[in-house]
């Protein structure tokens, strides 16, 4: 499932290249819903769970999130986890967000 | 668009080692996607979001805010772990290279897990209040240091004792923050030897308290002790405040340790533990301003807000190290007691303890309940009554000693034989054995979960009532002839349902009065709750009544054989005082019934204004449980408009039902002249009586005609039975 997925993506991706118009990111994000994705915040967390929403302010909202955070500040240490569920991670906090996805695949991510 | 720099790598390979530590799934990786996120929130409309199929906006809003401190328990504040913040020097061992330094602090440390503590019973997390300590969460760390190591084990072994006791009696559902540990070293080997720890402490402490004793008198002391600290001057007075620290704890975990022995055996030693408690939190007291003179500047802020005699800030404490270990709840801002709080609580509890020690185990049901009520009126918290609940109840039987049907017989007035009668074994009777173990635990629950329960457990005794009633028409029918032992038993059945009678009504009169404490009612509802509370109390009397009338039968027909005293036909005659008592009671609400009713009906004044609900409606609401259990029968909504609307200040002057309150609680006042409560309860009732006899005949000669009149209900001079106050405006 997820590796068909993945097929469309790049298929969209190379056509996006020549037609500029396909190649909007809304749509592509759009895409994006249900993935895994990884979003690191200022304290040093990060929360991985499954992409549910995003609004025009850039706040995200994940499902089924798992939060991990370093038992020290100076890495690299052990990570501790836990379970959080549905939580909201404010734009203005957020430091760095990826998504899972293969190596093709992350090639026409990129390219905005 | 095209032109961006593209992030690159470097975000990705390059980047900390802690997202190489999340792996993605495999064969694929981590692409960073903040670039294209960024391009899509500009692309969006205002208002627009990327969302799926199973989106819904109303549960969206219950996701947890990230970085909000009100939802994010898990924001990393000073330090990430405990072994950070150790690393960091946040718990140090020694506190101090200074002795004297060291001492202080410890004790500031010691003063602040007291606070801690309190707070904890007070309903705050263990994690958030006693282990916010950094030397609690690393107790091995602390080995050492004697002094801070032996004081850590013996709060750690009592947190674990107050627990068990809390939760064995289940008492603590509506303060359930209470018995959460998930995540906290609760549990640590040698604890059980905490106590000889702390004795080894404590004598090596009372020595050098010797010891510099002896030096200020110039007496020399043969042994060679190295003092507690360095300043000589300071010696004796640490040493002080240290030793009544220690004893303390020392005394309190005695406490816990004797209560708990089964059958209430414990209970004349603990008082003793107790008393020493007391003197303890006395000294702890007073060292205060020894703590405050030694350490020269004077602390800014109100001392009486501080967690530690000294007023310092206690090192090696952190709440936010363990904030997450609070989940599910979200993280709440929690405010330690202050110091001087905390050792008011402990006085407090110790006294509530103490109490509860010194009841005598009455295995008279009747006075029991008596106790239990009167307990609850000095508001116990929950650690005080758990301990009680499992005193009442243990292994099944009250005290841990009498089988609740022997308790069941001597409360139903059956003489002592009937105890070991076979009818015990009767489904219905074991039921109701039980009905009795949950109405003691129920009474040992804070207020409002008493109320709730005891609605509910009005319909178990309706029920068992009718069961007991089938099992005896079945087993005698309507014949009441037959063997002698068949007789017994017919007696055992109609002494039984009369009491079970008599207590459901018991029980419902409990549960009208805690709404009075619960301040569920408004002077608008009144009336129809003082209307109820003489509609059960009429059947608690009577049932009292009947119980005592037939044990006094049961007692005379044994008695004939010897001889017929004329005191006792007198006795016999009267009406007994117990039910006297609930007439007082009877009198009051019938007089507040009326005299409401015709405030009512005369100058349009506490009728339920309410646009929601109609009178009807919160009759409902209120006596609903009462209503569904038939207690008491044929009182509905209709009976309650039937007697009331006729209410007439013309009708209240012609009988005064405050008067023969009055006249009753004096009356009565003498039988109960070795009962100070009850004594007390009638003085009360005295008093709210004559207010409102006279309130009430100046309402009547005024009321109508004069429209600048106020009058107002006050739970001034009795918990539920109002006074009436009238006031010119």
């Amino acid at each position: 499932m997820e590796q068909e997925v993945g097929e469309s993506l790049i298929q969209l991706g190379n056509s996006d290249g020549s037609e500029s118009s396909s190649s909007d990111p809304v749509t592509r994000v759009r895409k994006l819903l249900f993935r895994r994705m990884l979003v690191g915040i200022k304290d040093g967390r990060f929360f991985l769970g499954t992409f549910h929403c995003l609004d025009k302010q850039g706040n995200i909202i994940l499902q089924d999130t798992v939060e991990y955070r370093s038992t020290r500040r100076s890495s690299p240490s052990p990570m501790e986890q836990r379970c959080l569920g549905l939580i909201l991670i404010p734009s203005s906090c957020r430091i760095s967000c990826h998504v899972d996805c293969s190596v093709e695949e992350q090639l026409s991510l990129l390219k905005v | 668009m095209a032109d961006n720099p593209v992030p690159g790598e470097a975000s990705m390979d390059g980047h900390s080692p802690k997202l190489a530590s999340i792996p993605a799934s495999d064969s694929t990786v981590w692409a960073d996607a903040s670039t294209l996120l960024q391009a899509a929130c500009t692309g969006l409309r205002d208002g627009e979001l990327i969302h799926g199929d199973n989106f819904n906006l109303f549960a969206a809003m219950s996701a947890l805010e990230i970085m909000d401190p009100k939802m994010d328990s898990g924001i990393v504040c000073t330090y990430y772990s405990i072994d950070e913040a150790i690393e960091n020097g946040a718990a140090p061992i020694p506190i101090s290279l200074d002795s004297t330094i060291d001492v202080q602090r410890t004790i500031d440390i010691m003063d602040h897990l007291l606070a801690c503590e309190a707070a904890w019973h007070k309903g705050h997390s263990l994690a958030q209040t006693v282990f916010s300590c950094i030397y609690l969460l690393r107790l091995d760390r602390t080995a050492p240091h004697a002094l801070l190591h032996s004081y850590c084990r013996v709060i750690r072994a009592t947190c674990k004792a107050v627990m068990s006791v809390v939760s064995d009696a289940r008492a603590h559902e509506e303060e359930d923050l209470f018995a959460m540990t998930y995540g906290l070293p609760l549990n640590g080997d040698g604890d059980d030897k905490c106590l000889s720890m702390l004795n080894a402490v404590e004598e090596t402490i009372s020595r050098q308290l010797r010891a510099c004793k002896a030096a200020s008198s110039k007496r020399r002391l043969s042994e060679d002790l190295e003092p507690l600290q360095s300043n000589p001057n300071l010696e004796e007075g640490f040493c002080k405040a240290l030793l009544c620290r220690l004893r303390f704890r020392k005394h309190f975990f005695h406490v816990l340790a004797c209560m708990k022995r089964p059958q209430g055996r414990g209970l004349e030693s603990a008082r003793k533990h107790i008393a020493s408690c007391m003197t303890e939190l006395d000294s702890i007291l007073k060292s205060a301003d020894f703590i405050r003179s030694c350490f020269g500047e004077s602390c800014e802020g109100d001392i009486d807000d501080k967690t530690t005699a000294s007023g310092h800030e206690p090192i090696g404490f952190d709440a936010m190290l363990n904030s997450r270990l609070s989940a599910p709840t979200p993280p709440r801002a929690i405010k330690i007691l202050s110091w001087k709080k905390a050792v008011e609580y402990f006085v407090k509890l110790l006294h509530d303890l103490d109490v509860i020690c010194s009841y005598p185990l009455d295995p008279h049901l009747e006075s029991l309940l008596r106790f239990v009520v009167q307990f609850q009126k000095s508001q116990p918290d929950l650690v005080a009554r758990s301990h009680l609940q499992l005193l009442l109840v243990q292994d099944g039987k009250l005290y841990g000693r009498d089988p609740f049907f022997a308790v069941i017989t001597k409360a139903a007035a059956l003489p002592e034989a009937t105890k070991n009668h076979d009818i015990q074994k009767n489904e219905s009777i074991l039921q109701l054995g039980m009905l009795v173990m949950n109405l003691l635990k129920i009474l040992c629950t804070n207020t409002a979960w008493q109320r709730r329960k005891h609605g509910k457990f009005l319909q178990d005794w309706r029920v068992i009532y009718v069961q007991l009633e089938l099992a005896f028409r079945n087993e005698f029918g309507e014949v009441s002839s037959g063997s002698n032992d068949e007789n017994i038993s017919m007696k055992i059945f109609q002494h039984i349902l009369l009491w079970v009678e008599e207590q459901t009504y018991w029980i419902a009169f409990r549960f009208l009065i805690l709404g009075f404490e619960l301040e569920l009612y408004s002077t608008s509802e009144y009336c129809m709750v003082y209307w109820y509370l003489y509609a059960v109390l009429t059947k608690l009397a009577e049932k009292t009544h009947l119980k005592i009338a037939v044990s006094y039968a049961t007692a005379k027909r044994k008695g004939k054989k010897k001889k017929d005293s004329p005191k006792d036909l007198a006795r016999e005659s009267r009406i007994p005082p117990a039910v006297l008592f609930l007439q007082c009671y009877l009198c009051l609400s019938e007089g507040l019934t009326m005299i409401l009713a015709a405030l009512r009906n005369e100058i349009l004044v506490f009728q339920s204004p309410g646009p929601f609900n109609t009178e009807q409606e919160k009759f409902v609401q209120h006596f609903e449980l009462l209503q569904r259990a038939c207690i008491p029968d044929h009182v509905s909504y209709p009976s309650y408009k039937e007697s009331t609307t006729h209410a007439r200040f013309s009708t209240l002057a012609m009988y005064n039902y405050f008067k023969d309150a009055q006249r009753i609680a004096k009356e009565v006042k003498s039988s109960f002249s070795n009962d100070p409560d009850r004594l007390a309860e009638l003085r009360k009732l005295e008093q709210v009586a004559e207010h409102n006899s006279v309130a009430q005949n100046l309402i009547c000669r005024l009321g109508a005609l004069d429209p600048s009149l106020k009058v107002s209900f006050e739970l001034s001079h009795h918990p539920f039975f109002a006074t009436v106050v009238v006031k010119r405006s």
